[in-house]
């Protein structure tokens, strides 16, 4: 399965909006065969360290970093040709091409979702995301609509790579890292000093203090000296069954709405 | 009682939607608008610290913003959360903690650029993007409602100020009257983001006022970078008007400029102009008519008069009629004022000639940064007193020749900010005399105004990054602390759990004092890790 899912991402991603393409100088960037090439050269030059579909390793995971402190793309191709001193990252021996080649797989990789038209039926995966077969809206919400305890997914594709809303729904079985999509959202029960019992999401917890939110939205501030008993879950609380549950149609259909979820879908270039 | 407390905090009052009441009534526990009460007085009714304890004032806690450079944002806090703005994003934090609950970013957003607060109504925290966006976040986490754009960051227009919401409406201004944009104020939908009603603060092509322009006026500027006031009685809207453009060069806008560096009163429900005041006809020198107009009800000629009170930037301190815009008075704000030598009895500046920006230079008192400036005033009722950040500071005022082109930097000429005296001062505005003064430095950096308590209690900040009590009766220094960074943002106050505090934005930090407690020693709780 996670072969195939690995295999299945350069056809995914292969075509791209010209979204952001604007800003590129480079004609590989975008471009669907340079992308497949670039595949085939990451699973051979990175793979090793950064992980089948950028998921990391002994090297960072490329698929969780902040939209924000993305390396614009002659940043990119200078990181793989000379490598990144003071660290594991050695330099590589790939002609211009092949290195362009890579950027624009890596590029395509870690962009925000919404720059990728993605080979799914948006409209099918919207209903489908609104289904209880799928259920998302019992813990997430989009535009105000659905459940305050989950990650809001209004922007989902505005600031997350496909591959990591990919990994979210079907994480890779076994992998140290496979609860990334957590990113701190703890699932915990407390039980004050009083007798309450919360049950929610942690926003944010301390020794000393805990923010949560519980199933029905509400936001809880608590002072861990008040807390009696906290259990926490060591993964997310979101369903891992996704895999099985959907078709690979249905999965592809859920992609592509989800990838059409961003901000300022106007300027994105997303519906 | 701790427990009970707890309780009620933790299951109920969370779930309490901020009501036109509870923004009506005026900072208490809560903060939930800009300058604290629509009147703009930033003025706390709490009382736990006191002219005595402020001495045992300590940091509680701070929170560093990301990312951040000169942090303008004045905070707000509804039930327990304290909410910042940095330029496109929010955060939300535990205010007894500083604990990050959410934080909001908008990293598409066209534009960068600093951002004065967020608004709270029902259970939405309103923001503006830089490029224009009204933004509605769920209170508890920070999930996006809805985002709406209310105009055209193509058009030099930016966003910087704190929208401010009243009865249905979210009032949100414009920036970037400095390099050429047609200024307005705009009412927005709470659930939409659509727009009801928008006023523009330079007429258009044939409508009234329009005359006092000539060429260019469609940039005219008079942009409206603050948030305003609002008078509930008379269901009016108060709100203070930028600089003309080009900011120096007056060839290409004869005339007087309306509605310029003036204060508008407009209709709550329909922006309609009810009437304006011009302070500075035909400005030369970017004196924008901010800080934001202070609604006071003042004994006057022996009856009680609702009134406006204006520290403004080009160095006079006035009140005027707040039904009709009427001028009643004006004082020297500052000592160093060369380019007019009064106000005569319209309210006009009597021009003392030659002061305006040549190409060779023009040296003139108050500079650029103006007597005052944004971080306004502040307002006790108490000691009946306005405290008002002041600047003796002058400046080099030169001319550019150069034919001016809208949202290219070009704003006509330039002036030097070479420094002076910053004070602290306290104004009656019975008389418009000043009644005590404060240094506060001599580097005109720092870019904060001022807030006091029912208790007496002023708290401000200076030129070398303190932040700083005084005694607001006599001006006298009471307390201080090192932020460790330059000030350019306002204090404001609220309260968790009974626990007075005090919150600014300093710099890239947030800080929040309270009164110094002895820590209390705590076993952590089990944590059971469920696999």
């Amino acid at each position: 399965m996670r072969i195939l899912a690995a295999l299945a991402l350069p056809l995914l991603l292969s075509a791209q909006h010209d979204v952001s393409a604007g800003a590129s100088k480079n004609p590989a960037i975008q471009d669907p065969v340079a992308i497949a090439a670039g595949a085939k050269l990451y699973a051979t030059s990175c793979g090793g360290c950064h992980g089948p579909d950028g998921i990391g390793g002994r090297g960072p995971n490329l698929v969780r970093q902040l939209q924000s402190h993305q390396l614009k793309d002659d940043e990119l191709f200078a990181a793989i040709r000379y490598g990144v001193p003071g660290t594991d990252m050695p330099p590589t021996r790939l002609s211009d091409a092949e290195t362009w080649q890579l950027t624009a797989y890596i590029r395509a990789l870690t962009g925000p979702a919404s720059d990728s038209k993605v080979p799914g039926d948006a409209a099918a995966g919207e209903r489908l995301y609104w289904s209880a077969k799928a259920a998302c809206a019992d813990c997430h919400a989009i535009l105000g609509k659905g459940s305050r305890m989950g990650p809001d997914l209004s922007n989902i594709g505005g600031s997350r790579p496909l591959t990591y809303i990919r990994q979210a729904l079907t994480p890779p079985k076994n992998d140290p890292s496979r609860n990334f999509a957590l990113m701190g959202k703890e699932g915990v029960t407390v039980t004050m000093k009083n007798g309450v019992v919360l049950t929610g999401i942690a926003r944010n917890r301390s020794n000393y203090s805990l923010q949560l939110v519980d199933k029905q939205g509400d936001l809880h501030l608590i002072n861990m000296a008040d807390v009696k008993a906290l259990t926490v879950k060591d993964h997310s609380i979101m369903p891992e069954d996704y895999g099985t549950r959907f078709t690979a149609g249905e999965m592809r259909d859920l992609l592509a709405y989800l990838a059409t979820q961003t901000i300022r879908p106007s300027e994105t270039g997303a519906k | 009682m701790r427990i009970i407390l707890l309780a009620l905090l933790t299951v109920t009052a969370l779930a309490a939607q901020v009501r036109d009441e509870d923004i009506l009534k005026g900072a208490g526990e809560n903060w939930t608008t800009y300058a604290g009460n629509f009147e703009g007085w930033r003025y706390s009714p709490l009382t736990q610290i006191n002219l005595q304890n402020v001495a045992n004032m300590v940091p509680k806690w701070t929170y560093h913003v990301p990312e951040s450079n000169g942090l303008r944002t004045s905070p707000i806090v509804y039930n327990g959360v304290l909410y910042i703005t940095n330029s496109n994003s929010v955060h939300a934090m535990d205010a007894r903690t500083g604990r990050l609950i959410w934080r909001y970013d908008d990293g598409l957003a066209k534009r960068k650029g600093v951002n004065r607060g967020a608004a709270i109504y029902g259970d939405a925290v309103y923001f503006t993007t830089t490029d224009n966006y009204l933004v509605a976040l769920d209170r508890r986490n920070g999930a996006l409602l809805f985002n709406k754009k209310f105009a055209d960051a193509e058009t030099g227009t930016i966003s910087t100020s704190a929208p401010l919401i009243v009865k249905n409406k979210v009032l949100v201004g414009s920036a970037g009257g400095d390099t050429g944009m047609r200024g307005f104020i705009a009412a927005l939908d709470p659930k939409t983001g659509n727009e009801i009603w928008r006023t523009w603060t330079v007429p258009g092509k044939g409508e009234p006022g329009s005359e006092t322009w000539s060429d260019l006026h469609e940039w005219g500027g008079a942009a409206t970078w603050l948030s305003g006031t609002y008078d509930p009685a008379s269901n009016t809207l108060f709100w203070t008007t930028g600089n003309p453009w080009p900011d120096y060069a007056g060839k290409p806008r004869e005339g007087i400029d309306l509605y310029s560096c003036s204060v508008i009163a407009l209709d709550l429900e329909t922006g309609k102009l009810k009437w304006y005041f011009q302070f500075t006809p035909h400005d030369l020198h970017d004196w924008d008519a901010q800080s934001w107009p202070v609604l006071l009800e003042i004994p006057w000629n022996g009856a009680m008069r609702k009134v406006v009170a204006h520290a403004n930037r080009n160095g006079f301190f006035y009140i005027l009629d707040r039904e009709t815009g009427k001028f009643l008075k004006a004082t020297k704000l500052i000592d160093n004022i060369t380019w007019a030598s009064g106000i005569d009895d319209n309210g006009k500046p009597v021009i003392i000639p030659g002061k305006e920006p040549t190409v060779e230079g023009n040296w003139v008192c108050p500079g650029v940064k103006g007597g005052t400036n944004w971080m306004g005033q502040s307002y006790n009722p108490g000691t009946g007193l306005l405290y008002i950040l002041t600047q003796e500071e002058c400046g080099m005022f030169t001319l550019s020749t150069q034919k001016p082109v809208p949202m290219k930097n070009f704003a006509g000429g330039a002036a030097t900010e070479p420094g002076g005296p910053v004070l602290i001062r306290a104004v009656d505005p019975k008389t418009g005399k000043r009644v005590w003064e404060y240094p506060v430095g001599n580097y005109s950096r720092m870019w904060t105004g001022t807030v006091s308590t029912a208790t007496g209690v002023l708290f401000s900040g200076d030129d070398d990054g303190h932040m700083i009590a005084l005694d607001a009766k006599t001006g006298r220094h009471l307390w201080h602390y090192n932020v460790g960074d330059t000030l350019t943002a306002s204090p404001i106050i609220y309260s968790v759990d009974g626990k007075e505090y005090v919150a600014i934005a300093a710099g890239t930090n947030v800080f929040s004092f309270g009164l110094f407690e002895p820590a209390q020693p705590m076993a952590l709780p089990a944590i059971t890790m469920e696999k």
